[in-house]
Formats: C-alpha cells, sequence, structure tokens
C-alpha cells in the first residue's frame, strides 16, 4: 500500500485512542472482517443474478407476447405489413396492447389506420382480439380522432364514436 | 495456440459489428453521417440477433483469455489490442448518440455562441449535428464538467463529419494511456501487466460500448490512472490536482479523492486538489458562468434518471413493481453512503485506497437508477491493480450481469 510513501507522521494522531489510529498497513487480525465483507458481497451477488435472470424471462416474454400481437395484427387484417405501432398499457400494467397500422399500402401511417386491443394469453403464436377502431391518416393513437369503434371498450383505451 | 485462437473470435466479433454497422442506421447504429461508408459493401444491416451473437462470442472468448492472462506474452497483448482498436476506430459510431451530443454541445459554444450549460441541443436546432442528438438530450444542457466541456471546443469548427473523426481519435488515445497507465501502475505493484491491460483492454463492454461510442468515460479514465500513477511515484500534489482535472471531465471520478486524501496524508494532495479546483473555478466560471461549475446540480439531475437496464429497476420488477419510485432513490443513496463510510474507515485503517476507490466507483455503478454499459466500466482499471481481487472478481461479475440483461431479443421467437 505505501508504494514510495514516507513513513507517515504518527505524532499527529498520537493522542488518538489506538483502534482510532490511521494505520499505513491493515492489520494482520482474524479476517473476520473480510469474511463479513465478503458474505454480503455473495449475498447480493445472488440478489443481482436472481433479479437480472427474472428481468430477462420477464422481457423475453413481453417479446414474445408482443411479436404475437403483431401476427395477429396481420392475421386479422390479411395485410403483411411490418411498419406497425404497438401501444403498451403503461398504466395499469395489464398485457392488453393496442397495434396500429395502414388499412391498404402506404407509408407508416399515412393512410387510414385500424387499431386492435389484443388481450389474453399467447396461444399458437397469436392473441385475441378483443375490440378496435380506426384512425383518419396521419395522426396519432388518440381518443378524439378514434372511430368506427368494434367491439367491447377496452379499460383505459377509450373509444367514443 | 488457445490463446491465438480466442485473439481470432474477438477480432471476428468486433470485426462483425463494425463492419454490419457500417452498413448504417439500425436500432443499434444511431444516425450518423456516413464516415465508415467505405466499409459497408461486405456485410448486412446490424440487427440485434447478430450483434448479440458476436457481443457473447466476444465475451466467451475475453473469459478464454482472462483464464490465460497469466502466460500472455507482451507483443500478443499489444498486437491485440491494437487490432481490436484500430478495428472499432475505423468503424461507425455503436450503440449510443451521446458522441453527437458532445459535438453539439461544442458547437453550441463555439459556432453559435452559447453557454451549453444553460440550455440543450434544441437551442441549435438548424444546425447540422442536431439531427443526430438522441431524442432524449434534445433538451438537456450539458452534465460534462469544464474540462472537457473546453477539450471539445477545437473540434467544433471541423464540421460534424471532422469533429466526429476527432472524438473517435480522442477516444482511441484516452484508451491507449488508460492502458498504457495501467501497465504502469500494474508494475508498480509487482503486478502482472501484460495480464492488467489484457483484462481491461479488450474487455467486451470497454471495446464495443466504450471505444465503440467514443465515450469521454475513456478521458475520465485516463485521468484517474494518472494519478493513480502519480501516487505510486511519490507525487502526491500532482494526483491530487489530476483527480480534479477527472473531475472537470465527468464529475463521478471526484470519489478517488477522499480514499487518496485519507490513505496519503500528504498536504501535497490536499494542495494539489485545492489548486485544481481553485483553477478550475475561475476558467470554468469565467467562460461559463456559474452553471458552468455547478456539477452538483448535474449530477442530481441524472441521479434521478431511470434506465431499463440498472439493477434497481431488475430488482423493482423482482419485487412485482412497475418500476424505482422516489423512495428508492433515497434508499439507494443511504445504502451508497453506508458503504462509502464504511471503505472511508477501512482505508483509514489501511486498507488499499485503490481498491476503496474502485468499489465505490462500483457501487454507484450498482446502485444508480441510471445504468448505461459504460458506467460499468470505471472501477475496471482500478480492479485490476487493486490489492483485493475480490473488487475484479465483483466488476467482472457486475459486467457479465449487464451482458446477460441484453440478451432478451435472443430469446424472443423470431418475426
Amino acid at each position: 500500500m505505501s508504494d514510495h510513501a514516507q513513513p507517515i507522521e504518527q505524532r499527529a494522531f498520537s493522542r488518538l485512542p489506538k483502534w482510532l489510529r490511521p494505520r499505513e498497513l491493515e492489520q494482520e487480525g482474524t479476517g473476520r472482517m473480510r469474511l463479513i465483507e465478503t458474505t454480503l458481497l455473495v449475498l447480493a451477488a445472488v440478489l443481482l443474478a436472481v433479479a437480472t435472470v427474472d428481468d430477462v424471462r420477464l422481457q423475453t416474454k413481453i417479446n414474445h407476447r408482443l411479436i404475437a400481437d403483431l401476427r395477429t395484427w396481420r392475421v386479422h387484417t390479411g395485410h403483411d405489413y411490418h411498419n406497425l405501432t404497438v401501444a403498451q398499457d403503461m398504466h395499469g400494467h395489464t398485457t392488453r396492447e393496442v397495434v396500429c397500422g395502414n388499412t391498404t399500402p402506404g407509408a407508416p401511417k399515412e393512410r387510414v389506420q385500424i387499431c386492435l386491443v389484443m388481450t389474453g394469453p399467447v396461444s399458437h403464436g397469436l392473441r385475441r382480439v378483443a375490440s378496435g377502431w380506426y384512425l383518419p391518416p396521419r395522426v396519432e393513437d388518440l381518443t378524439g380522432y378514434r372511430y368506427g369503434c368494434f367491439g367491447p371498450p377496452a379499460a383505459g383505451w377509450p373509444c367514443p364514436r | 495456440m488457445l490463446a491465438a485462437l480466442l485473439a481470432l473470435v474477438l477480432l471476428a466479433a468486433t470485426a462483425e459489428i463494425v463492419l454490419d454497422g457500417a452498413l448504417g442506421h439500425s436500432a443499434l447504429i444511431p444516425k450518423s453521417p456516413d464516415i465508415a461508408g467505405w466499409l459497408g459493401g461486405i456485410g448486412e444491416r446490424l440487427g440485434f440477433r447478430v450483434f448479440l451473437i458476436a457481443l457473447l462470442s466476444f465475451s466467451g472468448a475475453y473469459c478464454g483469455l482472462l483464464a490465460l492472462a497469466g502466460t500472455l506474452s507482451k507483443r500478443f497483448a499489444i498486437v491485440l489490442l491494437a487490432a481490436l482498436h484500430l478495428i472499432v476506430f475505423a468503424g461507425p459510431i455503436l450503440i449510443s448518440t451521446d458522441v453527437f451530443s458532445y459535438i453539439a454541445y461544442a458547437r453550441m459554444g463555439v459556432e453559435h455562441g452559447l453557454n451549453p450549460y444553460l440550455g440543450g441541443p434544441i437551442e441549435i436546432a438548424h444546425d447540422p449535428i442536431y439531427r443526430y442528438v438522441g431524442q432524449d438530450w434534445k433538451h438537456v444542457a450539458t452534465a460534462y464538467g469544464p474540462l472537457y466541456t473546453l477539450l471539445s471546443y477545437p473540434l467544433a469548427p471541423l464540421g460534424v463529419k471532422g469533429a466526429l473523426w476527432g472524438m473517435k481519435l480522442e477516444a482511441l488515445l484516452a484508451s491507449a494511456a488508460t492502458l498504457a497507465l495501467t501497465w504502469r501502475c500494474a508494475r508498480k505493484r509487482d503486478l502482472n501487466p501484460v495480464a492488467a491491460i489484457v483484462i481491461v483492454g479488450a474487455n467486451p463492454l470497454y471495446i464495443l460500448y466504450g471505444l465503440g461510442g467514443a465515450h469521454n468515460d475513456l478521458i475520465m479514465l485516463a485521468l484517474m490512472m494518472a494519478a493513480v500513477a502519480f501516487t505510486f511515484s511519490g507525487r502526491d500534489g500532482a494526483a491530487g490536482a489530476t483527480v480534479v482535472a477527472g473531475a472537470l471531465v465527468k464529475a463521478t471520478v471526484a470519489v478517488l479523492l477522499p480514499f487518496m486524501l485519507l490513505s496519503r496524508r500528504r498536504p501535497a494532495s490536499i494542495f494539489g486538489a485545492g489548486a485544481a479546483v481553485a483553477l478550475a473555478a475561475v476558467v470554468g466560471y469565467g467562460v461559463f458562468g456559474v452553471h458552468g461549475i455547478d456539477l452538483i446540480a448535474a449530477l442530481n439531475r441524472d441521479a434521478a434518471f431511470v434506465s431499463s437496464d440498472s439493477f434497481p429497476t431488475e430488482i423493482a420488477h423482482l419485487l412485482g413493481k412497475p418500476g424505482v419510485f422516489p423512495v428508492d432513490h433515497d434508499l439507494l443513496k443511504a445504502a451508497l453512503v453506508l458503504i462509502v463510510v464504511h471503505l472511508l474507515w477501512r482505508t483509514w485503517r489501511g486498507y488499499d485506497w485503490v481498491a476503496a476507490s474502485g468499489w465505490t466507483l462500483l457501487a454507484i455503478t450498482v446502485t444508480s437508477t441510471w445504468l448505461l454499459a459504460w458506467y460499468t466500466l470505471w472501477s475496471l482499471p482500478l480492479a485490476v491493480i487493486a490489492r483485493d481481487r475480490r473488487l475484479l472478481y465483483a466488476t467482472l461479475f457486475v459486467q457479465a450481469l449487464f451482458i446477460v440483461h441484453q440478451t432478451a431479443p435472443l430469446l424472443a421467437p423470431v418475426q
């Protein structure tokens, strides 16, 4: 530890009790402190490892569901479009999602869009379409723009018209 | 023979990412001026699957090299690290848009006469760099220290491409300096310097994320290792001043100072640090005003950010919560304070101050709600020269978890 260091001036700290005085090198002890630290480090490592693996599992599940959402939209509309938007239920933290895409070929959001509300578990790579609505071209999926609503209203996604 | 094979895997994985990345914008390659187009005819556009397979291959080969690190020759290590650095240097900016923010802040100051500590790149929306700045950072004033901002100013008049190459060169030189200083410090401590530079310089997060994104963390690391090297040579005044210089690039490195002062107990460290702070305050205030020297405000602002890769977010998800809440920030700060106090006490009683500083940087990484890959690099150069090997194992473990956390797209079905 004392790389090229001069011996420290101990007199400045000589009035301190022995256990409070600074040391140039750690005292050889019983290793109890090191054992406690190592135990805490191992416990922290286990917690971080479990949290990381669990988060990967969670993310994989979400990715799996989102891919099923996109596939369901394509199957229901009969359009093999890839520029779709997916909105998750960030407030209610449910697994309900809304997928929107054009009804006719064109740049993303440049045509009338159809939005489908997906619910339930993934079955054979697809999810259940609970309801939906249409949107005019070049708008975001906001309540006021929704029309031609079908199916029961979805909590968190009101469809007024 | 095995080491050569592992080195080839590292080079091939890096080349794959760089060649695919050279084809241009993708989820992993930010929108960028075309600086690597000449490499673009060979690969395919970089997707998550290819990137993750390359990252995992790189990481696996790196683990193999760690096991062999004690047997590697100096020439082998230098050729490998030089090749990795040159491949990344020739390629596009990988994964992050931060470098475009650095350039935007420089251009705000030099080309537009604006103070980058008072507003974000949105104020130069008409500037050619603006379209490359990350969406989340367009309204955000710089959080970097005044020394870094001044270092970036000479690059601003070079145009967007020129400045980008300048930033890449700065990162390359900073990385070379970090490795040279790591070598020197390892030798001073009678550790194997070849192993030390391979552990740092062939690290997947160091090469692909740190160097690949031309992050200014590399400049901070170079100054951090310079401070350690000065201490090892008994030049305490220069060491104190260099830590302050590092903190004026990125404030995080300031955590070294209390450990250095407690361990060395030399007036020269305090005078060196004090003189550097005074000089920085005068220059920073003169050029940028009071906001240029208020690093605490920038740190507090960034501490409130939350990223999905952070460990607190993962633990919150494990506990069934949607994310971290304000109370969690307070709990994490309290945990960090406890750790730092314990390390300060241990340093006072003779524990290796280099290890204590490394543990603190690692603790910041783990407790931060805003974690990016290159933050996991902060403790690495200290870990390879620390007297406590647990720090190296802990740093590599945290990095491994970060990499594991990136792999979710590999496990999802192909669309």
